[in-house]
Formats: C-alpha cells, structure tokens, sequence
C-alpha cells in the first residue's frame, strides 16, 4: 500500500503557452505514518523522499552541486517539517473536514487518505482527526447527496444538484470544499479527455489552472501534462514533470513507469538525468534495472531506422550482452539488422544465425540470407530462404535476389541440379526479368544455348527495354550460328546498344559478356548486394572469360569452405580465387582437391586452373601433366599448349640452349601467332646461333610493327657482324 | 437583387435596435411543462444531448441548442448540467473552440478534433446570456474565450466580406476547390450582438450585415432557396460533394432571421409561400424540385413564422403546442415557441 502523497506543484504561468514547475509545498509524511499500518513508516525510514528543501536547493544550485546519495541525505537531515506557507496556511479551525468524514462514513479509504493528504499539503498545521468515524454526523443530510454524486463521479449531475438548492434557496452556499474539489475532478476529466485527444495546449493550459492534479496521487495527470510539454517542443518542461515525479513521489510502479512513459520522448541526456534519481528495489537491484534494456533496445533499433540515429558504443554492446543471454530472438535480430545496415555483414550474420536458431522465422531467415548474399554466399541465402520465398512479396524479391546473385557467382561453377530446378519455376511465376538474364548466362556458359536464348527471351518478354538481356540473346544467336535472329536484334537495338551492334567481332565478345554478368547483379531493398568491382584482366586470353569475370577478393579465399555440399565447386572457387591474390602453388593445391569430384565439368575446370597455375609458377612440364588429366576443348587445349611452349622456350633461352628455345618456338607459332616479347627471343636466339640472316629477318619484322626492340635487335646484328663500326 | 441589399442594411439596424432580449422575465420564455417534455426525451442524465435521429449521438450544436434552450426555460440546474459535459468532454480543442461530434458507441467517444462553427456559435451565445443574466462572470468568460477563437479561426475574408466558414479546416480557398464553401444557416443572427459586446475588436456588427448579404445571395433558382453547402468562389452556386439541396440545414434561416429581428419580406418571402402546403419541402434549388415534405410541427412552425411575420397569417394553434417528436426538430420547434412568447403570442 502506498501514501498518496500531496506535494503541490505551484505553476507559475507566465504566458499564455509556458508554465514554470516550482516546488510548492511539502508533503509531509508523519501524517500517514498516524493512519497507515507500521509498514509505511518502517519504509519511509530506510529510503525517504528528499525533503522540498533539498529540491529547493537542488533547483537553486541548478545541478551545479552533484547529488549526494539519497540514504545519506535521509540520514543528515532531520525530518523536520518546513515552515507553512504564509499564503496559503490557516487556522486548524476552519478545515472543511466534511469530505473526510463523508469518505469515512462511506468507508471509502483511498479518498479518505486522498482528502487527508489534500487537506495536509493545505494546512501544515492541521491534525487529522483520531477517528474520522468518531466525529459528529453530517448536519445537513442534503449535502450528504452531493458528496454521494461527487464520490461517484458525477459531476455533472452534482453541478445540476448544487444550481437546484441555489435556486430553491438562493441563500445556500455550498461546502467551498466541495466546489473545490468539484473542480478539480472537472480539470482531471477534461485534462484526460484532451490529452487522448492529443490536444496538447489545452493539457497544458488546464494544468496550469489546477495545481491540485499535479500530486504524488495525481501521477497519470504528471505523466500526461510531461508529455503535452514534450510533444509541443518543451522537453525541459517534460523532463522537470518526470523528475518531480522520480525526487517525491515513492509508489515502486509508478516511478518505473515515469521512466518508461519519459524514455520515447526524451532525448538520452534527459533520460540519464531521471535514471540517475535511481533508488535501491527491494531485491537490491536498482528499481529501473529492468528500464535500461528497453532504453538499449529502443537506441539500437534508432539505428536501424530511417534516417540512422548515431547509437552510443555502450547500447549496442549492452544489447550484445543482452542478445547473448535473454535468450530472445527479437535481440538478436535487432543487432543484425543493425549490422546489416552498418555494412557490416559478418557480424549481422553472426546475430541472424543466432535469431535463427532461437527462432526459424520468415524474419529471421530473410535477415540472414541478406548478410550471406552481403558475404557473396548467395548459395547459402537461397537454401535459408526457399522456404520462405512464397510468404510475402519481400521475401520472394530477397529470394530472387539470392537467386541472381548464385547464378552470377564468378567463376561460374554448376549449381545442384535439385537446387536449379526449384529455382527455376519460382523466376518464371515470379517473372523476374534479372534472374532470367542470370539462368540465361549460367545455361549459356554451359553450352545449352537452346536455353541460353529462352530464358533470355523470357527476360526482355517481361521487361522490354532490358538491353543486357537483349545482349545475351545476341550472344546466344551467334554461338547458334543465327545470323538472321543476330540480325533482327541488332535491328531492333540499333541506336540503344553498341554492343549489339558490333557483336560480330568475337575478341570483344567475352569480356562484354563477363561485363554483362557483373552489372546484373541485383540490388534489393533491406540488404546490400554484392556488386564486383570492374577489373581488367591482362595476362588471361581472351577466350578466357572466366579470368575477365573474376574479381580479386582476399577475404574471400579463406572462406570458401563455409558453405554448400558441393566440394569440388568449393574448391574450385578457392583455387581461382587464389589465383587471383597470385598464390599459384596453393591454387594448384587447390585445384587438385576440385579434381576429386565426379563432376566432368568440375574436373575439366580444375584440370584446366591446375595446369594454369603451374604456368604461372613456372613449371611448364608440370603444366602439360595437369593439361592432359582431363581432355579439355580444342580451344582450351591450344590455348594451355601455347602457354606451355612460352614458358618452355622461355626456360631454354634462360639456359642459353638457343636451338631448342627455336625449336619450342616454332612448336608454338604452329598453333599461335608468335607474340612480339616471344619474336624478340627467336631474333637473339638466331643471333646467338649465328644464323644472322635470320636473326635480321626477325628483327626487321619487329622494328616495321613500332616495336623499339627491332632497331634494338638490329643494332645488334650489326655489332655482330661487324664489331668496329667506325672502321 | 438591389431591394434586397438595401433592405439587409435596415434589417441590421433591426439587430441593433430590436432588443429581443428580455432579462429578468417573469415566466420563462420556454414553459417549464415544455422543457421538462424535452428533457426527458433528449437530455441524458450524463448533461448530453442525444440526437435521437442521428445515432444517438451528441454534438456540439446540440449541446449549445441545450443551453440555450435551458437558458430560455431559465433552469439553472439543467443549464449546469449541459454544460459541465460540454465542457469537459467538447471543449477540448488547442484553440478553445469545440470538437463537433461524441459518439457514446465509439472509443474514445471523440473521434474526430473537427469543430462545427454552429456549435461554437451557439455554445458562445448560450453561455453569454446565461452569464449576463444570473450574474455569473465565469459563463461570461468561457463564453469570451469561445467568441474570441471563433474570431480568430473560423472568421475569414473574402472578396471584401467576413464569412464564417463551417469548420476551422477544410472550407477555404485554399484547401477546396470551390472553397470557400459556407453553410449559410450557421449564420445564427441573434448571437452577433451578443459577441459585439463580448469581443469589441472583431466588429461583429459587420460580420452581421455581411451575413445578411450573404443570406440574400444564397436564395439562388426557381423558387430563390438557400442550398445548405454553397460554394462562393466566382459565383455563389451549390458546392461540390453536396447534394444542391435546400435541406435539413437551411431550413433554419428564417428562424434564425426572425429570432434576430429580421422580418424583411425580401428574405423570408421564399419560405412564407411554403407555408400554405403545410410542409417544409426538402427542395433542389437547382431545378426547384421538391424531394421530401417534412410536416413534423418542428419545422412546419418556422415556415408559420415567416408567413406570419410578412403576411400576417396567423400561425396554427396545432403548431402553438409542444410535444417532442425527434430531437432536431423539437429543438427548432421550442426555438420558434420561445420566438412567439417573446413577443407576446405575435410574430414580429
């Protein structure tokens, strides 16, 4: 049970629209401490209320002085009672005590103590009654009627009751008590009716008018009155009103929820001020300890909102703690969002796992195919996400979009065939015209153009103007040998894409193709895609489009082996990836573990990585061992051969054995147009062998293509022949 | 046209001069018999009055028409009753005027902060007389605050004249696109110089004559009636979304025009020659086409009044006696019988 408590605010109006919160008057509570059981007074004497002196000062001092701990406070002061109010104190005789016997007789406790409160904070002098119930009967039983329509809310028909005696004896008055607290009870009304109405001023402007409600009893009226302040751009107003509430009123709920109703309308400082009033709770704990993880929560999830509020670095670790051990989802989840949407994605994917494994939810499970795709796992976010993908239009566009993004892995690698046939009947219901354009390239890259086209067809069927879609079928029509279908489409896009245009020149063909993959990589709303960056591959053939596709990541590497059942396509990835940070001995490693599988695909890739590898370490006869593990196409064949003469006549001119560097040479200029840096070696290789003719010939060549190495070779020649020039 | 506006101009000095009230009467101008009929219909004990016809629901011109009403059947005790509801539960608004409707079905029984400029007006007057009378200042106040945010948010100018627009949002200019848009009956005449003495800046006596122009302007086609939405923007024509109805609306102009001191023929004349058919017609006023004959006495007595007032017809002693039916028109109808005791059993 608590005290009512009667601290009157006084506000001081100083203008139409501002009020001033000024302490008052005291409350004071001896006077329960006469009527309520001992455990009031046992309460008040281990955690009291500061006196209205100490506020006083407080207010003076203007929080210069930092607050001393309330118990000590308790202690030094001696409960002493101030003197009264020269204004407003009277003479113990002329106490209108009819409500408190009424309320008595009634056996009406909460307003009996209610009206003692009030009368107490009125009258510092006045003692209350031993026994209200002892005092004398009401003399005049017809005001008996009134205190009945009071006590019982009706104060309309009490206004009517008491205009009906006035007229009847126009010189009755009312107990003054009465039409006092009439009013006020009017006031509380009206207040609550216009603060649901959100009607704000007229919160103020009643409160203004009726210091009574703004009591220690009165706490919904505070709290109502603190948010008029705070929702008409007064947040210091709000913030004293919480804080009178939290320095003199003692009811445990109540005070939480001051900080509860303060927290969505105050600013953090504000709200650090109210906690600081924290007094111990009766389990030793600090009574708001059960606030600050909602004040977390709410300050994270600012974070996450539109525009993102700055969070302070002790929220979200005290969220973290919070996500570790509530055990709730909704923490997790919130932290994942907040590190999703702060670039962050290995963390987000940390606490969407976590969420996830509490609660496997649409919500939970679109959060975390989100960070994968941010990590380029997309093959994992299609798995989380496919049973999800038809529970709302969100959560399709986020599947769809870990859709485009496996499709546009580089380097392309074979998706599960179970995977690839769920994915596909959900592109077509959906008519996602990025993802069809994906299906488009992935079938194309494996040489089922038939479908290539189709699917690229389906795409510009659903979006028109979608050009890359348009490119790909083009693409798709030459590798068909359609000239007419190519013909048509360059027709059709003649002034909006130059690329269709000149499809037919094959070395620029490629790279465009791997272009196009890159820029169709989808964006969704709620998570950051992957979008590879632009890289020019210049050591790679041109047929080698894989090579253009693949874009340096060195975190990547690493991570590979995470995800999917599919090893071999694991390793695979991790082995050009490893190319491309140049680490050609681990790529090897690496490609031999993606020669294990059974997929024939697979293995020409891996065979085909491996024996570039070794070319780029320098180990030519190892290059053609791992060539020759897996018959590759004719294309690739030449291509690794070629490499493989370079390298070889490359490593017999270094050992001087210039006969043999010729010999791997011409091997080479069989399958492959001698290179200028390789013809530059055939010209030195011949010089060194005498064979000056031909050594001449060589250099001739080069120095009519513009190279410098020509005249250079040719200079040499002379000195070869003739070792004195000015002779 | 020219008649007419000339004689909108005596008709005010008819405002000004003609004192309608009368303080300090020794009956009520309302009979406490008819009152108490009312009130026993359409008073709730809570201090509301229900609109029986409309949902029971209240609103703020019922509230100001029970007032008022209470006012004239000089019952203090009712007069209290109503208006501690309208106060508490109406009265709600940031700029001191009314909110329009209370829904005892809905929750919250407020749901929407609209005001109804009527209601105010009527709020206002009702708290005015009553203060003046019984010699109670803090009536009067309210009743200042009130008249002071009508000025201040529903008074508007247009083209060289003060409208009141119905509402404090949604009427004007700016915000229709045949705004301003007026309801012609919240024009309740007899409240203006009531407010001219409260509120002295405002110059209430020319939104009077304004008002009377106004009323002039409204009586538009065949049979020269008011439409109860008229639109002002270029020329005054029923506005949109409203049916161009003389209706349940404006069939309170005359005994509004009447209860401030009008009896000019050029603006009662359309509803005098109502009268014979012993029906108030719900009318087009487009094509002069009558839709619906309302015979309740309610209404039937302010179309008496006015033939009445300008030719003499005397009104029918079946319309003299009160029995209330529903609560519009019973309120019209005590309206019109506070109208004729005031003047003796005349009509003008």
């Amino acid at each position: 049970m608590t005290p009512a408590r009667a601290i009157l605010l006084t506000i001081l109006v100083v203008s139409a629209v501002g009020a001033y919160w000024l302490l008052g008057k005291d409350n004071d509570e001896t006077v329960f401490s006469s009527i309520e059981d001992a455990n009031v007074g046992g309460r008040e004497s281990q955690g009291s209320p500061p006196t209205r002196e100490i506020d006083r000062t407080q207010h003076v001092e203007d929080g210069l002085a930092p607050e001393a701990p309330r118990p000590n406070l308790a202690q030094a002061e001696p409960r002493e009672r101030p003197p009264a109010p020269v204004a407003t104190s009277s003479e113990a005789g002329s106490v209108d005590e009819t409500a408190l016997r009424y309320f008595a007789r009634q056996g009406d406790t909460k307003r009996l103590q209610a009206e003692i409160a009030r009368l107490r904070a009125l009258y510092p002098n006045w003692t209350p009654p031993a026994d209200p119930l002892a005092a004398p009967t009401q003399a005049d039983p017809r005001v008996d009627v009134l205190w009945t329509l009071y006590s019982q809310g009706k104060y309309a028909q009490l206004r009517s009751a008491i205009a009906d005696r006035q007229t009847r004896e126009p010189n009755w008055q009312p107990p003054k008590d009465l039409l006092d607290r009439l009013a006020v009870a009017e006031a509380r009304e009206r207040l609550v009716n216009a603060s649901e109405l959100k009607q704000y001023e007229t919160v103020v402007t009643i409160a203004a008018n009726s210091p009574a409600l703004l009591t220690c009893s009165e706490v919904d009226t505070l709290w109502r009155v603190a948010e008029a302040f705070a929702m008409t751009s007064r947040p210091d107003r709000a913030k004293e009103a919480y804080l009178y509430i939290l320095r003199n009123c003692d009811n445990p709920g109540e005070r939480v929820a001051t900080v509860q109703k303060a927290v969505p309308l105050l600013q953090r400082d504000a709200i650090d001020e109210l906690l600081a009033t924290e007094r111990p709770g009766a389990d030793g704990q600090g009574e708001f300890a059960k606030v600050r993880p909602d004040m977390v929560r709410r300050s994270v999830a600012a974070g996450v909102a539109e525009p993102p509020a700055p969070v302070p670095e002790a929220d979200l670790k005290a969220l973290e703690v919070l996500g570790q051990n509530s055990g709730l989802a909704s923490d997790a989840l919130l932290l994942g969002w907040y590190y999703l949407r702060h670039d962050d994605a290995a963390n987000a994917q940390t606490w969407f796992a976590k969420a996830r494994q509490v609660e496997d939810s649409a919500e939970t499970s679109q959060g975390l195919a989100l960070a994968l795709i941010a990590l380029q796992k997309p093959g994992e976010a299609e798995n989380i996400l496919y049973k999800w993908q038809d529970t709302s239009d969100e959560l399709r566009n986020t599947y769809l979009a870990a859709v485009t993004n496996l499709l546009a892995v580089e380097p392309i690698a074979p998706i599960d065939p179970i995977i690839l046939q769920r994915i596909v009947p959900v592109v077509a219901k959906a008519k996602d015209a990025a993802a069809a354009q994906q299906l488009g390239w992935y079938a194309h890259a494996f040489d089922q153009d038939q479908t290539a086209a189709k699917w690229f067809s389906a795409a510009l069927q659903w979006k028109a103007d979608d050009e890359p879609s348009a490119y790909g079928l083009a693409v798709v029509r030459m590798a068909l040998g359609d000239k007419q279908g190519v013909a048509e489409l360059q027709r059709q896009w003649a002034s909006r894409s130059e690329r269709i245009a000149t499809i037919a020149e094959p070395q620029v063909k490629t790279a465009a193709t791997a272009a196009a993959r890159r820029k169709a990589v989808a964006t969704v709303e709620g998570g950051k895609m992957v979008m590879p960056e632009e890289t020019v591959q210049t050591e790679t053939s041109p047929h080698n489009r894989r090579g253009a596709a693949t874009q340096p990541n060195l975190q990547g590497c690493s991570k590979t082996d995470l995800y999917s059942p599919a090893t071999g396509r694991v390793a695979l990835s991790r082995g050009w990836c490893l190319m491309e940070i140049d680490r050609p001995m681990e790529a090897v490693a690496a490609f031999e573990a993606a020669l294990q599988t059974n997929s024939e695909a697979v293995r020409r890739d891996a065979a085909w990585g491996q024996s570039l590898a070794y070319i780029r370490a320098g180990l030519a006869n190892e290059a053609a061992v791992a060539a020759a593990k897996t018959p590759q196409s004719r294309e690739r064949a030449l291509d690794l051969e070629a490499s493989i003469l370079s390298l070889r006549a490359t490593g017999f001119f270094e050992k001087k054995r210039y006969a043999e560097t010729i010999l791997a040479l011409d091997q080479r200029a069989r399958i492959a147009p001698e290179r200028l840096d390789l013809m530059a070696m055939r010209g030195y290789a011949y010089l060194s062998l005498r064979r000056i003719n031909e050594a001449r010939q060589v250099f001739e060549a080069l120095a009519a293509a513009g190279d410098p190495q020509g005249q250079r070779g040719l200079a040499a020649v002379r000195a070869t022949i003739d070792p004195n020039p000015q002779d | 046209m020219r008649h007419v506006l000339a004689c909108a101009f005596y008709c005010v000095m008819g405002i000004v001069f003609n004192p309608s009230v009368r303080a300090g009467a020794a009956t009520p101008l309302i009979a406490a018999a008819d009152w108490n009929a009312y009130k026993q219909k359409f008073l709730d004990p809570s201090g509301r009055i229900v609109d029986d016809g409309n949902g029971n629901i209240s609103h703020s011109e019922g509230q100001g028409y029970g007032l008022l009403l209470a006012y004239l059947a000089e019952n203090r005790s009712d007069f209290e009753l109503i208006w501690s509801f309208t106060r508490t539960e109406l009265l709600l608004r940031n700029d001191h005027l009314a909110v329009w409707k209370w829904d005892p079905a809905a929750s919250p029984h407020v749901t929407d902060v609209n005001n109804a400029a009527d209601g105010d007006i009527l709020i206002a007057y009702a708290l005015a007389r009553a203060g003046k009378e019984w010699g109670e200042p803090d009536l009067v106040d309210s009743a200042t605050e009130i008249v002071k945010a009508i000025s201040a948010n529903v008074v508007y100018q247009h083209e060289g004249r003060r409208l009141i627009l119905p509402g404090a949002s949604g009427f004007s200019a700016k915000d229709r696109e045949d705004g301003p848009v007026i309801n012609i009956s919240y024009w309740i005449f007899e409240a203006f110089p009531v407010f001219a003495e409260l509120d002295p800046q405002t110059g209430w006596d020319g939104i009077a004559r304004d008002g009377l122009n106004l009323v002039a302007l409204s009586l538009i086609g065949p049979k020269r009636l008011p439409p109860d939405w008229l639109s002002l923007k270029a020329d005054s024509k029923p506005a949109k979304g409203f049916p161009p109805e003389f209706g349940y609306n404006a069939l309170r102009v005359p005994l509004y025009l009447l209860r401030s001191g009008v009896t000019d023929p050029g603006l009662l004349d359309p509803f005098a020659e109502m009268n014979a058919a012993g029906a108030v017609d719900i009318t087009d006023v487009e094509t002069g086409e009558g839709r619906q004959a309302l015979t309740d006495p309610g209404y039937r007595i302010i179309t008496a009044l006015a033939a009445c007032a300008t030719k003499g017809t005397p009104v029918p002693a079946a319309l003299k006696s009160f029995a209330p039916t529903l609560y519009y028109p019973s309120t019209l109808h005590l309206l019109g019988l506070a109208y004729i005791a005031e003047r003796q059993g005349g009509c003008r």
